[in-house]
C-alpha cells in the first residue's frame, strides 16, 4: 500500500502538470478579458491533432513540432477573439460570450470531425512508454517532460507578466479595464494577445495530453472542459499559480482515492472537495477576493 | 403594453408555433424514401433505422451504417426482398434517447416504412425498441444486448448477437481447465462502469473465483474518466498473474496496456471486453509489438469460416476497401441484421411485422454471418457463438476458443512481455 | 405640428393594446389545446412533447438564473433527480399506467428538497464561481447515480411498457406537458410582476445595492431556486416516463443544461417570451438540422455558424433586439407623422426612447411592462 500511495502521489503531481498546461491558459483568458472561454476543451484537442498530423505525416518529433503547433494556435487564438469575442458588448457579455465561445467549440469540433473521422488516435514517441525506475516503481518519460514543459511554460508567463512592459499591460487589464484604457494601455490589443496566448499554451497541452491519455478524438473536447472549469475556479479565477496548484491538487487526490478507496469514487470526491473549497473560501484558492458587483 | 410590443410577440409566436409544426411535418430528408404503400411490386421496400451518426456512438454507430448498406447491396444483387429493391433510409440520432425516439416514430408514423432496423448500443435500444412495439414493428437489431434490453421482456426484439452477459465464459472456462501449474494464482480485474463491461467481467470473474483464483484487484471506474493511470499503475503494483480488463472502446484499453507496459509488469494472461476487437485501430494505438497474447471476446472476425461471412467480407472488400482485419465486427452485427430479416421475410412471404415477429419466435434456426441463430420469447440468441480471439504474431488476430470449433488455433499462453 | 389629429388614432391604438394582448395569448391557448386532436400525425404530437419539455425547462430555469442572473449548468440535477424519483417509485409501488402522471408532483418536492443545500451553498459565491459549483454538483449526481446500486447503476430504472394506442399514445404526455410549460410561464409572469420578481431583479442588477435596500438576497435567491428546482424536477419525471428510460448519462446529461441556457439566451436571457421563443426555435430549428445535414458533423458545424450569426446580429437575444428594433421603427414612424418627437401616448413609462449603447441595456427597464 506505501509503494502504490506514493506511486499514486507522484503519478499524480506529474500528471496534473499535464492539466496545469490546459488551465493555465484558460484561467489567463478569464483573468484579463473576464470570459468563459468553453472552447478551451476542444481546443486542446485541436492542438493534439496539430502534433498528431506533424508526427504522423511529416515524422516530425512532439516536442519539436510544438515550435510549429504552438505559434499556429496563437494564430487561431487570436482570430477567433478578434472575429467573435470583441464584438460582443454590453453588461451580458460574459453570457454572450458563453454561447460565441460554445458555438465556436462545435465548428471547431464539426470540422475535426470533418477532416479526422470519429476514430481515435494517439501521440506516440519512445518516451511514451518508458521511463526512469524509482521507489520501486516506474515513472513515464513523458508525464516528466510533460511537467517540466509546464513548469517552463509557467515560469516564461510570470517573466512576461512581471518584467515585460506588455506585461504590466495585461495585469492593469486584469485589475480594471477602464483605469488601464485611461493610462492609454490600448486594452483591446492587451485582449486579443491574451486570447492568443492562451490559446496557445493549450497547444502544448494538447500535445502532452494526446500523449497521455490512450487516445482521443473530437469527442473527447466536453470531458476535458468541466475539469479545467473546475481546476481554475479551485484555483482563483486569474491565478495561474493556482491553476497549477488546483490541477496538481486534483489529479493528486483521484489518485489517492483510486488506490484507497476505489476509482468509481474518485472524481466525486473531487468534486465534493471543490464544493467545500468553495464554500468557506469563495475565490478560490488563489483567488483575489472581489467586490460582489460581478 | 404597447402596441407595437403586443403585436411582436404575438407575431414571433404564432412564427416559432408555425415553425414548429412545420418542421415536424416536414417529410422529405435523410436519405430520401418514399411511402411505398403501392402495390405495385417495383416499389422498393423501405427499411428505416436510427444511427448514432455524430456523438459518442460516432465510430460505431458509421461501421453499423457499412453492415446495413452492405446487406442491402448484396441483397439488391440477388433480387431483393420479394422481388423489390430495398431502400435504406437512415436518421441521425446523435446518440441521444429523446431523439432516438423522435427518429423511429418518424420512420414509422410518418414516412410508414416497412420495416425497421435497431440502432446502435444498448442505451438507444430501449426507447427506440418501445416505440416500435407500440406500432407493432419486429425490431431486429445487433448491438443492444444488454441485460437491461431483456428485462423488458419486449415482445419484437430480436438480436442475433451474442448476449452480452455469457462472452467472456468461454476464456473462463479455458482459464479454468488449465492445470494447476499453468493456471494463474491471482487475478486482477479494472471494469468500466458500463452495461457492456461488467456483466462480462464479472461472469467472468465468478467462473475464475470458483476456479480457485485469488481475486487481488477488483475496482469500478467511472464511465466517463479520461484518466486511468493512477488505477493502471495500481493493478500494476497488485502484481496479479492475470488481467481481466472490462473496457469499452480502444482508448481504456490501450491506456491500460500502456500504463501495464511503462511499469514493466506482464501478466501471463489477459484478456480485454473491448478494444482489442477494433483491428488495425488497435494495432495502430498500442504497436504491433504490443498486441500478441492479448484476447477478447467477439462474435465475429474476419476470418470466420462461415462460408455467409467469407462472402460478405469479399463484397466488403469490394465495395470499401482496405483489409480484412479493417472490418469491425459492428459491421457483420448489422449485416446479421439484415439477414434474419431477409429470412423471415422470404419465408412469410410477406412484409408484415406481426407474420415476422412470429416467424422469429417460432424456434426456427438462422444462418447469418455471425453463425446460427434462434430466438428466445425476450429476443436472445440462444445458439449464439462464443468466441474468443486473441492476437499473435503481432499482427495476426485469430480465433482460439471455443477450441473445438472449427478454425481455433493453439493459444498463445503465456502472453509474450510487452515490446517483444 | 398640432397634436389633436394624432388623439383618436392614439385612443384607438390604445383600446387595440389592450386588447390585443389577452386575445393573442388566448388564441395561442386555445390552438395549443386542440393541436394534438387536429393534428393527428404521432410525429408532430412527439415533436410537440418534445418541444413543450424543453419550453417548461427553460422557462424554469430562466425563473431562476434569468431574474437573478446567476446561470445556472446544473438544473439536470434536478431534471435527473425527478427523473429517476418517478422512475424507483413506479418500480417500488409498481404503478401502472396513467396513475405514473400522479407521481410528477413527488418528482417536483424531491427535487426542491434537493435544491435546498444545493443553493445553501452555491448561492454564496459570485457569479462566476457560482456556475461552475452548479457543475461540480451536477458531476456528482451523476456519478452517484452510476455508482449506487439503489439507482440501477449503469443499467438505470426503464418504465414498464405499456400496450396503450400507437395512435394517439403522445396525446396525454401532450397535455401534461402543457400545463407544465403554461404553468411554469404563468408563474414566471406573476412573479415578474410581484414585488418577489422586484426583489430578484434588483438583485440581478446590483446586488450589494439591493442588499442595502434591504432586500434579503439569501432568501430570496433560495427561493427563486427551490421553485425553479421543484419544476425542473416534474419536467423530468414526465421526460423519463415519456423516453421509458433513465440512465445516468440521460438523465443526467451536460448537454441538457447547456441547451437550456442556450435556448434563453438567444430568445434573451432574463426576458419573459425570450427563453420561451428560444425553445419554441431551436428544438424545431436542430431536428431540422439533424434531418437536413446527414452528415452530422457538417450540421454540427452549420448550428454553430447560426448561434455565431445570432450573437453578433442580435448580441442581447431575439426579444430584446426585436423590442429595440420595434420601438425606433415606431418613433420613427411617429417622428415622420410630425407629431411630439416622443411615440404616442400608449408608450408606458420606462421604455427608453432610443436603444441605448448603455451596460444597463433595454432589459433592465425598473418596473412596467412584461418583459
Amino acid at each position: 500500500m506505501g509503494r502504490e500511495l506514493t506511486e499514486a502521489i507522484i503519478d499524480g503531481i506529474l500528471g496534473g502538470g499535464v492539466y496545469a498546461l490546459m488551465a493555465v491558459g484558460l484561467t489567463l483568458i478569464f483573468g484579463v478579458l473576464d470570459i468563459i472561454n468553453i472552447a478551451q476543451g476542444i481546443l486542446v484537442v485541436l492542438g493534439a491533432y496539430l502534433s498528431y498530423v506533424l508526427a504522423v505525416h511529416l515524422h516530425i518529433d512532439l516536442f519539436v513540432g510544438l515550435l510549429v503547433t504552438v505559434p499556429a494556435m496563437f494564430l487561431v487564438g487570436i482570430t477567433i477573439q478578434w472575429a467573435f469575442i470583441r464584438p460582443l458588448r454590453g453588461r451580458e457579455r460574459t453570457s454572450m460570450s458563453l454561447l460565441a465561445t460554445y458555438a465556436v467549440a462545435i465548428i471547431i469540433e464539426g470540422v475535426l470531425y470533418i477532416i479526422f473521422g470519429a476514430n481515435y488516435v494517439n501521440l506516440n514517441s519512445w518516451y511514451v512508454t518508458t521511463g526512469p525506475r524509482v521507489f520501486g516503481f516506474y515513472l513515464d518519460y513523458i508525464y516528466i517532460y510533460g511537467f517540466l514543459l509546464a513548469v517552463v511554460l509557467v515560469a516564461a508567463i510570470y517573466v512576461t507578466l512581471y518584467r515585460t512592459q506588455f506585461g504590466r499591460s495585461i495585469r492593469a487589464t486584469m485589475q480594471d479595464h477602464t483605469a488601464a484604457r485611461l493610462v492609454g494601455i490600448n486594452v483591446n490589443r492587451v485582449q486579443m494577445l491574451t486570447f492568443g496566448i492562451g490559446v496557445a499554451v493549450t497547444a502544448a497541452g494538447g500535445m502532452v495530453f494526446g500523449a497521455t491519455g490512450g487516445g482521443f478524438n473530437p469527442n473527447t473536447g466536453y470531458d476535458l472542459i468541466s475539469r479545467l472549469l473546475a481546476i481554475i475556479i479551485l484555483g482563483g479565477l486569474g491565478s495561474i499559480a493556482g491553476a497549477m496548484i488546483a490541477a496538481i491538487f486534483m489529479i493528486t487526490l483521484e489518485g489517492v482515492v483510486d488506490v484507497l478507496w476505489s476509482p468509481s469514487w474518485s472524481v466525486v470526491v473531487f468534486y465534493i472537495a471543490l464544493v467545500l473549497v468553495l464554500a468557506f473560501r469563495p475565490q478560490g484558492l488563489l483567488g483575489r477576493k472581489e467586490v460582489r458587483a460581478q | 403594453m404597447t402596441p407595437h410590443r403586443t403585436r411582436f410577440l404575438t407575431i414571433s409566436a404564432v412564427t416559432a408555433a408555425v415553425a414548429m409544426a412545420a418542421a415536424g411535418c416536414s417529410s422529405s430528408g435523410g436519405g430520401g424514401s418514399s411511402n411505398s404503400s403501392g402495390k405495385s411490386s417495383s416499389a422498393p421496400v423501405v427499411i428505416g433505422a436510427s444511427l448514432s451518426l455524430t456523438g459518442d456512438f460516432s465510430a460505431d454507430g458509421q461501421a453499423f451504417r457499412r453492415g446495413y448498406e452492405l446487406w442491402a447491396s448484396e441483397i439488391n444483387k440477388s433480387g431483393g426482398l420479394l422481388g423489390r429493391k430495398v431502400q435504406l433510409t437512415f436518421q441521425n440520432d446523435a446518440s441521444d434517447p429523446t431523439t432516438v425516439a423522435t427518429n423511429y416514430t418518424k420512420l414509422i408514423a410518418q414516412q410508414k416504412v416497412n420495416l425497421v432496423f435497431g440502432p446502435f448500443s444498448t442505451l438507444l435500444t430501449v426507447p427506440a425498441a418501445k416505440v416500435a412495439a407500440r406500432y407493432g414493428y419486429a425490431f431486429p437489431e445487433g448491438a443492444g444486448g444488454g441485460p437491461a434490453v431483456y428485462q423488458l421482456k419486449l415482445p419484437n426484439i430480436f438480436n442475433p448477437s451474442p448476449p452480452i452477459a455469457d462472452q467472456l465464459v468461454p476464456f473462463a472456462d479455458w482459464v479454468a481447465s488449465l492445470p494447476a501449474t499453468e493456471r494463474p494464482k491471482t487475478a486482477a480485474y479494472p471494469q468500466v462502469n458500463d452495461p457492456f463491461a461488467d456483466p462480462m467481467t464479472e461472469a467472468a470473474q465468478a467462473v475464475l473465483q470458483k476456479a480457485g483464483v485469488r481475486t487481488v484487484y477488483s475496482k469500478v471506474y467511472p464511465a466517463e474518466n479520461p484518466d486511468y493511470k493512477a488505477g493502471a499503475d495500481a493493478v500494476a503494483a497488485s502484481g496479479a498473474q492475470m488481467v481481466v480488463l472490462g473496457s469499452v472502446d480502444v482508448p481504456t484499453a490501450t491506456a491500460f496496456i500502456q500504463a501495464f507496459e511503462q511499469q514493466h509488469y506482464n501478466p501471463k494472461i489477459f484478456a480485454a471486453s473491448a478494444g482489442p476487437d477494433q483491428g488495425a485501430d488497435f494495432v495502430k494505438a498500442v504497436g504491433a509489438k504490443n498486441t500478441t497474447g492479448i484476447m477478447v471476446p467477439n462474435g465475429w472476425y474476419a476470418g470466420l469460416p462461415n462460408p455467409l461471412s467469407q462472402a460478405m467480407v469479399k463484397a466488403y472488400l469490394a465495395k470499401y476497401h482496405g483489409t480484412a482485419a479493417d472490418i469491425n465486427a459492428d459491421v457483420a452485427e448489422g449485416y446479421s441484421v439484415g439477414e434474419i430479416t431477409a429470412a423471415a421475410v422470404k419465408a412469410t412471404h410477406s412484409l408484415d411485422n406481426k407474420k415476422i415477429i412470429s416467424y422469429l419466435h417460432s424456434g426456427v434456426t438462422l444462418q447469418t454471418v455471425q453463425g446460427p441463430v434462434k430466438f428466445n420469447s425476450v429476443g436472445e440468441n440462444v445458439v449464439a457463438q462464443k468466441f474468443i480471439f486473441q492476437w499473435q504474431q503481432g499482427t495476426k488476430f485469430v480465433q482460439v476458443l471455443p477450441s473445438s470449433a472449427a478454425g481455433s488455433v493453439p493459444i498463445v499462453n503465456p502472453k509474450p512481455a510487452w515490446g517483444s | 405640428m398640432s397634436p389633436p389629429p394624432a388623439a383618436p388614432r392614439a385612443i384607438r391604438s390604445a383600446r387595440v393594446a389592450r386588447l390585443a394582448r389577452p386575445g393573442a395569448l388566448l388564441a395561442l391557448l386555445v390552438i395549443a389545446a386542440v393541436f394534438p386532436l387536429v393534428v393527428t400525425n404521432a410525429l408532430d404530437t412527439q415533436f410537440a412533447v418534445d418541444t413543450l419539455i424543453y419550453v417548461a425547462a427553460v422557462a424554469a430555469w430562466n425563473l431562476f438564473s434569468g431574474y437573478s442572473g446567476y446561470i445556472s449548468l446544473g438544473h439536470a440535477v434536478f431534471f435527473g433527480s425527478g427523473a429517476y424519483t418517478v422512475g424507483l417509485l413506479t418500480e417500488h409501488w409498481k404503478v401502472a399506467g396513467g396513475t405514473i402522471f400522479w407521481l410528477l408532483p413527488l418528482a417536483g418536492l424531491v427535487a426542491a428538497a434537493i435544491a435546498v443545500p444545493f443553493g445553501l451553498i452555491a448561492l454564496r459565491v459570485r457569479r462566476h464561481t457560482f456556475v461552475v459549483i452548479t457543475i461540480a454538483i451536477f458531476f456528482i449526481f451523476q456519478l452517484l447515480a452510476y455508482n449506487l446500486s439503489f439507482t440501477g447503476g449503469n443499467q438505470g430504472i426503464s418504465s414498464p411498457f405499456f400496450l396503450w394506442s400507437a395512435q394517439n399514445y403522445n396525446n396525454p404526455f401532450y397535455y401534461v406537458a402543457l400545463i407544465l410549460a403554461v404553468g411554469t410561464i404563468a408563474l414566471s409572469w406573476l412573479i415578474r410582476h410581484s414585488r418577489f420578481g422586484l426583489q430578484l431583479l434588483a438583485i440581478r442588477d446590483d446586488e450589494d445595492r439591493a442588499r442595502g435596500l434591504g432586500v434579503r438576497a439569501m432568501r430570496v435567491k433560495l427561493a427563486a431556486f427551490v421553485i425553479s428546482g421543484g419544476i425542473t424536477g416534474m419536467v423530468g419525471g414526465l421526460w423519463w416516463f415519456f423516453i421509458g428510460q433513465a440512465l445516468p448519462e440521460t438523465a443526467f446529461n451536460p448537454i441538457f443544461d447547456v441547451t437550456v441556457a442556450l435556448m434563453a439566451f438567444l430568445g434573451g436571457f432574463g426576458t419573459l417570451a425570450g427563453p420561451v421563443l428560444g425553445a419554441l426555435i431551436l428544438e424545431p430549428l436542430q431536428q431540422w438540422v439533424a434531418i437536413t445535414f446527414t452528415n452530422g458533423y457538417t450540421g454540427e458545424i452549420a448550428l454553430g455558424v447560426l448561434f455565431l450569426l445570432v450573437i453578433l446580429v442580435l448580441p442581447r437575444g431575439i426579444v430584446p433586439t426585436g423590442r429595440e428594433l420595434a420601438t425606433s421603427w415606431q418613433a420613427r414612424r411617429t417622428r415622420r407623422r410630425g407629431g411630439p418627437g416622443a411615440p404616442s401616448g400608449a408608450a408606458p413609462p420606462g421604455s427608453p426612447a432610443v436603444p441605448s449603447p448603455s451596460p444597463s441595456g433595454a432589459s433592465s427597464a425598473s418596473g412596467g411592462g412584461v418583459q
